[in-house]
């Protein structure tokens, strides 16, 4: 008859273990589903030259860029405070997402003297203006209104 | 009994709620699920009452709102719209988009309301069977969810199973309760990590970071669409569209609501298997998807019927029956009451809450929809590249709120985010990573307390009537996925050759 050892000491280490042995037989079913179906199709196991992780033509700047402003942004709020550093990242990722060739815009914005006429430096204008607002009415809803723990 | 409290908040909550909801079904790549748990955070502001209204609101708007850019532009908005655009397009391209749109709303409430009717009707019966379950079938049922998951994971049953474990061990993480010991954490997390993930951080990484980083690698492209609504060749006539429908409306939102029921399940596949029962039991199945009625009441109304559907087994069973109630489970969690066989019973006023929440968001988002659908659809070309910023914001504040004020919070939804976009590229089922998440402890809970009664046996697992029920079960549903498994890897040789 199946017994396991129940002790209430190591209790906690009962049922972990058979799960991790339960997603170890996954992984070998999983294998062996790929190996078979490798066989049939002629294919290598491991096909590394022709493997691609990320889909083709993936955004680079993009996705790194989402990724680095995130990990700055999390540490930013309890350097700088939540408000300040919602509304320095918000127009971040606005500018990240809508284009960062836009930023070109400044200079040639100046240069000119032509601001609101031009298209990117009127873009990122509107995303400043979603920042404030945006980090503001957060800001206010959640931390004033609601009195939830901002960070 | 308590009286059930409903006025002006509450239905200002609930329009909140459909509104907003309406906006994210109606991006593509935004799902009512991301929105349930980027406002779950509010639940801490108001009490449950207060918050189920915005909750379902969100829930019901956001599945109704996927029907949009189905019909509009052909891309469904939300996963359960997939066949809402196989007959709504073709009616859309034809002059017919304002009638297609407002069939299409007009089943969703129809399904909306028949699966209320069978959440009211069933659930109540079913958790009184559950109460009379000891720990021995508490601990099958959950096995027997994981086992569903499998059966529905079309053609990756292993990594369905894989998947549903996976989030059972990382649910298993920290102390446990019995003897208040801690496993599997690292030493630098002894503190962050004494009470494991917590429920919110995972779910907000897993359905709205995943999201952002799987358009962020796709480019953000935004895709404009002119939609000419102002010449249409045939408008929406009730008794014209709706007649000798009612059986189609009946059957789509039974579909809806069964498939609601079985855990793990998406919406896309109610939709389908609504829309291929429609046309194989049509006299004109060779009409389907050149733009009839038939189709796109099928597959609108069974996407509505989810909504009550999936919350059957979350309150009878403390089952989620998909990812939005897996969501929901967080509200209840953050409000401290136990979804499960006693729920209905120790908390009536908030069953009721449910009932008329359900109802009041059907109605509104009927009324948001169906009369101002004009300017409604203006929504599909609101820039992702605008929203997203926001949706960042909203999420951080949310993971951060979920222990009062914890960075560590933050870094896990963070984590979960990557580690959701990698399952994802290995076409491993979040969904089902989620529920195995939510239902690991309880498995554990349970599987100890049966041994413990048993001294040690696990003989104890077919000691008990209904407990073998549930073990037939389970082997029906691991017999349906090899069946269905073998079925599938045939259907591809066939394609093959």
């Amino acid at each position: 008859m199946l017994r396991v050892n129940y002790k209430p000491s190591t209790s906690h280490w009962l049922f972990p273990p058979m799960i991790m042995w339960i997603l170890a037989i996954m992984l070998v079913i999983m294998a062996i589903e790929r190996a078979v179906k490798c066989k049939k199709s002629g294919k290598p196991f491991f096909n590394l030259k022709g493997y691609r992780f990320f889909i083709e033509n993936w955004d680079k700047v993009k996705l790194v860029g989402t990724i680095v402003l995130m990990v700055l942004y999390f540490p930013s709020m309890n350097l700088i405070g939540f408000l300040p550093a919602s509304i320095i990242f918000i127009f971040l990722f606005n500018v990240l997402f809508v284009g960062v060739s836009q930023l070109a815009s400044i200079a040639v914005a100046f240069k000119t003297k032509k601001f609101w006429s031009n298209p990117d430096f009127r873009s990122l204008v509107i995303s400043l203006i979603i920042s404030v607002v945006s980090s503001t009415i957060i800001w206010f809803l959640f931390g004033q209104v609601f009195k939830i723990t901002l960070p | 009994m308590d009286a059930l409290a409903f006025g002006l908040p509450q239905l200002f909550m609930a329009l909140s709620g459909v509104v907003i909801g309406i906006v994210f079904g109606a991006l593509p790549g935004m799902t009512a699920t991301m929105a349930i748990a980027i406002f779950l955070p509010l639940t801490y502001a108001y009490d449950m009452n207060m918050s189920l209204y915005l909750l379902l609101g969100l829930y019901v708007g956001g599945i109704s709102g996927g029907l949009i850019p189905a019909i509009l532009i052909n891309i469904p908005g939300t996963p359960s719209s997939i066949c809402t655009g196989f007959d709504g397009y073709p009616m859309a391209k034809r002059g017919e988009g304002l009638r297609a749109l407002r069939v299409g709303i007009t089943a969703s409430l129809f399904g909306g309301l028949i699966s209320l009717a069978c959440l009211w009707f069933f659930t109540p019966p079913l958790a009184k069977v559950a109460i009379n379950f000891s720990a021995i079938e508490k601990f099958l049922i959950i096995l027997f969810a994981l086992t569903i998951i499998a059966a529905l994971s079309k053609g990756a049953m292993t990594k369905g199973i894989f998947a549903g474990f996976l989030g059972v061990l990382v649910s298993l993480i920290g102390q446990f309760n019995d003897n208040n010991k801690l496993r599997m954490v690292p030493k630098l997390f002894r503190v962050d990590l004494r009470m494991g993930f917590q429920l919110l951080p995972v779910l907000i990484g897993l359905f709205a970071l995943v999201q952002i980083f799987q358009e962020a690698e796709s480019g953000m492209v935004e895709e404009h669409q002119r939609m000419d609504l102002d010449h249409e060749t045939m408008g929406f006539n009730f008794r014209r569209d709706f007649k000798g429908q009612w059986f189609n409306v009946l059957r789509s939102g039974i579909i809806g609501t069964f498939v609601g029921v079985l855990p793990g399940v998406g919406g896309s596949a109610a939709s389908l298997l609504s829309y291929s029962q429609a046309k194989s039991m049509s006299k004109h199945p060779e009409k389907f998807g050149t733009g009839l009625v038939d189709g796109l009441i099928a597959s609108e109304g069974s996407n509505n019927g989810l909504t009550g559907g999936a919350l059957i087994p979350l309150l009878s069973l403390g089952i989620p029956g998909d990812s939005t109630t897996a969501v929901l489970i967080g509200a209840f969690m953050l409000q401290g009451i136990q979804v499960g066989p006693l729920f209905i019973t120790n908390n009536p006023q908030i069953w009721q809450t449910i009932l008329m929440a359900l109802l009041v968001s059907n109605i509104l988002m009927f009324i948001v929809m169906f009369y101002p659908i004009k300017h409604v659809v203006k929504i599909i070309n609101f820039p992702k590249t605008r929203i997203y910023p926001v949706i960042i914001l909203l999420c951080t504040v949310g993971a951060y709120a979920t222990q009062n004020g914890n960075m560590f919070d933050v870094w896990a939804m963070f984590a979960f985010g990557l580690f959701g976009f990698v399952l994802a590229k290995f076409g491993i089922s979040i969904p089902s990573f989620l529920i195995g998440f939510i239902l690991g402890g309880d498995l554990e809970q349970y599987f100890v307390d049966s041994i413990k009664g048993s001294g040690g046996s696990l003989s104890v697992f077919f000691a008990r009537p209904i407990g073998n029920v549930i073990w037939v079960l389970i082997l029906i549903s691991l017999g349906y996925a090899f069946w269905d498994e073998w079925r599938s890897s045939r259907k591809v040789k066939r394609g093959d050759r």
